[in-house]
């Protein structure tokens, strides 16, 4: 059904399907948070025995590191199906995912606490959702988003997602799906993501959390 | 008739307080069409393109179905609520019988998906092209059919578990196979096509064939852009589909809730 030139789409589709469902489970740990406070499970959080900002990073990585280990048999099918492997790269690409997973946790725990309604952040993650996933190289190459509309290739060019599923395409090693030349700079666009709303996301925690600020 | 109607009330005031959750909803399938279905245009294979034409245009009605289902599969999700907080044993205490409770609830459910893909139809009617007075006529009579089926088959999930998770997964197993195996997404000519080569598997194109999804999104299709070609057993396929998930669905709630008393 689809076809372009130089590029092999049902790997990288496959490739793409990975990140993807990364992303739906990486931001899943919101949802926890106000699964959480509904139980009153939020009181005994906060009562355990570390800082707040120790709860917040712990939160952030173990929401990172459940969403890796929930697509990890998906990834592996990718690779499988893909059908080639470069170990050196692959092991760079599965940690820029790493950090992709850890940076979505992080943002998706700040909004969470931000926004303090269930419904307002379903509905605002939905969207979300519906942006940065249709407005990245997950699905479609940057050279077709960008031919289809200049404003939407600007957008996905700077997206954390378009630089994971680009990393992972690298990754692989396979030429024909792979998009990209210089694998520092998506790695670098996701060391500042992760980084961003780890720490960004650490601070409003800490502040939106005491007193019951959270409810 | 009157206990029906005060029942669809009921449902129609749930609905509305989600107003932004629904305006969320449609932003999102007006993205997928904005976004997805424009990019895609621009990568279809010469052999789709001279089948179907535009992507953009062959998405349209797809996204109008898809946002129906969606929004008709609601009603499951709050009786599955009511279930779990017992908000049921109040429902059986009104003075109505249990089938005018029933299907009050499928109505509801079914008519609340047609508000809520009026605007998406609106849409397509906008950039694909606009049905004669009759053929207007006809897509809204079937998509409320489908809308009534699909209503129907989340009330018999919502009222056979009540567990929310468990209801959640049951309707992503039956999204994925209802949606995939359908032409909503792309022709349904490729599916046989591809089941011809052996490079899909049989009883799944079988699946598309009679989908319900895949004849209403093909109905709109014929009327706006022209292909497929209309025949009468699309209308049927639906008909046939929402007669057996109304019945089954005010069955299942009669017979599941009441036995929980």
């Amino acid at each position: 059904m689809v076809h372009v030139p130089g590029l092999n789409y049902y790997p990288y589709y496959v490739g793409g399907l990975a990140v993807m469902t990364l992303y739906s489970t990486a931001i899943y740990i919101g949802f926890d948070i106000y699964e959480e406070a509904e139980h009153g499970v939020f009181e005994y959080l906060l009562s355990l025995p570390v800082s707040r900002r120790q709860l917040a990073l712990g939160r952030s990585i173990g929401g990172g590191l459940r969403a890796f280990i929930y697509v990890g048999p998906l990834m592996a099918v990718s690779l499988f199906v893909i059908g080639a492997l470069n170990p050196l790269n692959f092991l760079m690409a599965l940690l820029s995912l790493f950090l992709l997973a850890f940076g979505l946790s992080g943002m998706s725990i700040t909004f969470a606490v931000l926004i303090k309604s269930s419904d307002r952040f379903d509905i605002f993650m939905g969207i979300l959702d519906a942006l940065i996933v249709q407005l990245s190289t997950v699905m479609y190459p940057l050279s077709v988003v960008t031919q289809t509309n200049p404003l939407y290739g600007g957008l996905a060019q700077f997206n954390p997602v378009s630089f994971g599923s680009d990393l992972f395409r690298w990754g692989t090693g396979v030429e024909s799906i792979i998009t990209i030349s210089n694998p520092l700079l998506p790695l670098l666009g996701i060391v500042i993501f992760f980084s961003f709303f780890t720490f960004v996301g650490i601070v409003i925690y800490d502040k939106h959390i005491e007193g019951g600020g959270w409810q | 008739m009157s206990a029906v109607l005060s029942i669809v009330e009921y449902d129609f005031r749930n609905f509305f307080r989600y107003k932004m959750w629904l305006v969320g909803l449609i932003s999102m399938n007006l993205a997928n069409l904005f976004i997805q279905a424009l990019i895609y245009n621009h990568m279809l294979s010469a052999a789709v393109r001279l089948s179907i034409g535009n992507y953009f245009n062959f998405f349209a009605p797809g996204l109008t179905v898809t946002g129906l289902f969606a929004s008709a599969f609601m009603i499951g999700r709050e009786i599955n609520m009511e279930r779990r907080r017992e908000v049921h044993h109040y429902m059986l205490s009104l003075p109505m019988t249990r089938l005018e409770l029933a299907v009050g609830r499928v109505l509801s459910g079914g008519s609340r998906g047609m508000v809520y893909m009026i605007p998406l139809l609106l849409t397509c009617f906008a950039f694909v092209g606009v049905p004669s007075f009759s053929q207007l006529l006809l897509i809204l009579a079937v998509l409320f059919l489908l809308a009534m089926g699909i209503s129907g088959l989340s009330i018999a999930i919502a009222v056979s578990t009540s567990n929310l998770e468990k209801f959640i997964t049951a309707r992503g197993a039956i999204y994925y196979a209802l949606f995939f195996c359908s032409s909503v997404f792309y022709p349904l000519s490729l599916i046989q096509t591809l089941g011809q080569e052996g490079k899909f598997p049989v009883p799944l194109v079988i699946l598309a064939e009679i989908n319900p999804l895949t004849n209403a999104a093909d109905m709109i299709r014929s009327f706006l852009m022209g292909t497929p070609k209309f025949f009468v057993g699309m209308i049927f396929d639906v008909v046939i589909f929402s007669v057996i998930f109304t019945f089954i669905a005010a069955f299942a709630y009669i017979e599941i809730i009441t036995r929980q008393v």
